[in-house]
């Protein structure tokens, strides 16, 4: 993106306080997520191989403000060491997803003919399937783990980019410059990654950036249907599940990293809001010129 | 005529397009991935006759293609293999789930599109005042909750605190009995009324609440948003514009010209998003043990029922692919300027 449309982002982000808000919640979930570890005050309750009988099922108090767990562990530091995992599935899915359809997309819409044409038919197969459930089938078959959740999410994942990317590619391989650079006798491969990739790039890179609230809402759902981490690995929807059946008698060990995910996945989604109808220019020049309808 | 019949036509070849594609991607994680799939299709402890018996059903000795072509021909057949958690044939088993999630599914779009559309459009004559940040909050709200997380607190707050509601299943098998209530169709809500059995459908509707309007964030932030979205773009039109400037009164210029042409992007919307509700489906119906095609499919997984989850993915994918059929049909019908 050019520098003047991050810079009316940012204004539209600072003039809107419900964005300011998304973009606050994003920068604070990556903070703890980066230095988790560091900060959990039960360090071997949030890693989650012990087992305390004498504090089982304590409510909230200020020496454990999210109670404890079945297993008497110290649900406030799993939930922030959860931020850390969660903070990993969202790279790795987005990140993934983006490796395998960026280069799909770019093959397909600059090169086109029949292989781009078989490449795209291919990734319109994937997009046949409602989100999450090609990732069940996937995890299902490929059984519990993190890596596995990521690599399930992420192939559920990568045809979205691949058609962002493809559509982009298609827009930008008629330009001028781009048949200048053919026309000196510049390498297809030259022209591919270095005059279109990078013009291409940025629309992806900011959805996948924003998409990555959906990566750890739908991660969380593979958690809860058991096909998602394993036990006893402290991500938010494994923890949520782990207090459904003692939900009656202990509800703190649910509500707490379930409202985790809910408010970073919300901080997300609002940024992708704002960020959302800045690109839109209708709507921006409505915005900027702050008229009325 | 806005819809021509070329164009149906080539929306159902492309439908059996999509289904095929379904059906190869769905064998390659079934068949290929996994080092021996025969060990996903004998059960949980298979003793060697067994696994011996799955390879042969399977066609395992075969060559790829063989294997893919067996595959589709069982699948035409309807021989989707037999779970071995109910050991009923799969296919039968998904047929007799089906009218109760779709009920649920339809009775959770009826709330999200009754409420959706409705604060879409006030937020967007309210633009940036307060009333458009609250409805904005929510309807993001809608899309960020993780379902399964929302279904255990407000089961566990209206139901079992609170008592209001019930927490799960879809009738009292006490009043089904007592009052000799028969289904017809599998759709509760539709058979009591057709009996004219009101106890049952009255029962009925109170254990449809809880979960439809867990189910019903989702489509209704969508819906919201999207009416927000689209109807700021549509008052922004010139032709809505000049209605005013022509001294047209508001509420007619909103109502008559502004939704009317908001409402067709927001029903294509929709259609999209009912893949993310049915997927919820699975989850909330695990929750409040609403017997659909949702709970079968959690407990297939939760159990490693595999003929079961293979089954559920590509009904599921089909009927995904069916719907959107027919909302761009009916976006096409409502909206003439769509392309056929």
């Amino acid at each position: 993106m050019i520098p003047e449309d991050v810079k009316i982002i940012f204004r539209l982000i600072k003039s809107n306080p419900v964005s300011l808000a998304g973009l606050i919640i994003v920068a604070g979930f990556i903070i703890v997520g980066i230095i988790a570890p560091f900060i959990v005050p039960y360090p071997e309750d949030a890693w989650g191989e012990v087992y305390h009988m004498e504090r089982r099922f304590q409510p909230p108090s200020w020496e454990h403000p999210f109670g404890t767990d079945a297993m008497g562990r110290d649900v406030f530091s799993r939930v922030i060491l959860g931020a850390r995992f969660s903070l990993i599935i969202a790279v790795g899915v987005v990140g993934l997803a983006l490796i395998i359809g960026i280069p799909v997309g770019l093959v397909a819409g600059y090169v086109g003919g029949k292989l781009g044409t078989a490449l795209m038919r291919i990734t319109d197969m994937f997009l046949a399937f409602p989100p999450l459930l090609l990732a069940i089938a996937l995890a299902a078959t490929l059984g519990r783990g993190l890596v596995n959740t990521i690599i399930a999410l992420a192939i559920s994942w990568w045809p979205w980019y691949a058609r962002l990317v493809y559509v982009q590619v298609n827009s930008i391989k008629s330009l001028p410059y781009v048949d200048a650079a053919r026309i000196i006798g510049l390498h297809p491969l030259a022209i591919m990654f270095k005059h279109v990739l990078p013009n291409a790039l940025t629309p992806v890179t900011v959805q996948a950036a924003l998409d990555m609230g959906s990566a750890i809402l739908e991660a969380a759902g593979l958690s809860f249907l058991g096909v998602g981490v394993k036990p006893p690995t402290p991500e938010w929807g494994l923890l949520v599940t782990e207090g459904w059946t003692s939900i009656n008698i202990a509800w703190w060990i649910s509500l707490f990293p379930g409202l985790a995910i809910l408010i970073t996945v919300l901080g997300f989604n609002l940024l992708a809001d704002a960020v959302r109808e800045a690109g839109d220019p209708r709507l921006r020049r409505i915005l900027l010129v702050g008229r009325k309808i | 005529m806005p819809i021509s019949r070329e164009y149906i036509i080539k929306r159902l070849i492309l439908l059996v397009v999509v289904v095929f594609g379904v059906l190869i991607i769905t064998f390659v994680i079934t068949r290929v991935i996994p080092a021996r799939p025969e060990l996903l299709w004998a059960g949980a402890h298979p003793t060697p006759e067994q696994l011996e018996k799955a390879r042969k059903e399977l066609h395992l000795d075969e060559p790829i293609y063989v294997q893919l072509y067996y595959y589709l021909a069982d699948f035409f057949r309807g021989n989707w293999g037999v779970s071995w958690r109910t050991r009923q044939p799969v296919l039968q088993d998904i047929l007799s789930a089906l009218p109760a999630t779709l009920e649920l599914v339809i009775v959770a779009f009826i709330i999200a599109i009754a409420l959706g559309v409705p604060l879409g459009a006030i937020a967007a004559l309210k633009r940036n005042t307060w009333i458009d940040h609250v409805i904005r909050i929510v309807s993001v709200l809608g899309a960020s909750v993780p379902v399964f997380w929302l279904a255990l607190i407000l089961q566990l707050v209206l139901s079992s605190w609170l008592g209001i509601l019930p927490g799960a299943k879809r009738v009292d098998e006490l009043v089904v009995y007592e009052t000799g209530f028969k289904p017809i169709t599998g759709f509760i809500l539709l058979d009591s009324l057709i009996e004219g059995n009101f106890e049952v459908f009255v029962n009925a509707l109170h254990h449809i609440i809880l979960p439809a309007i867990v189910l019903s964030f989702y489509p209704f932030g969508l819906s919201a948003r999207m009416t927000r979205a689209v109807m700021t773009e549509v008052l922004s039109e010139l032709y809505t514009r000049s209605a005013l400037a022509w001294g047209l009164p508001r509420r007619l210029v909103i109502y008559k010209y502004a939704l009317k042409n908001t409402l067709a992007p927001v029903i294509a919307s929709l259609g999209l998003s009912f893949g993310y509700t049915i997927i919820g489906a699975f989850m909330v119906e695990l929750i409040f043990v609403w017997p659909g095609i949702g709970l079968y499919a959690a407990m297939a997984l939760l159990s490693y029922d595999y003929p079961a989850i293979m089954g559920c993915v590509i009904v599921v994918a089909i009927i995904y692919t069916v719907i959107n059929m027919i909302v761009d049909i009916v976006h096409a019908i409502i909206d003439p300027r769509v392309k056929l």
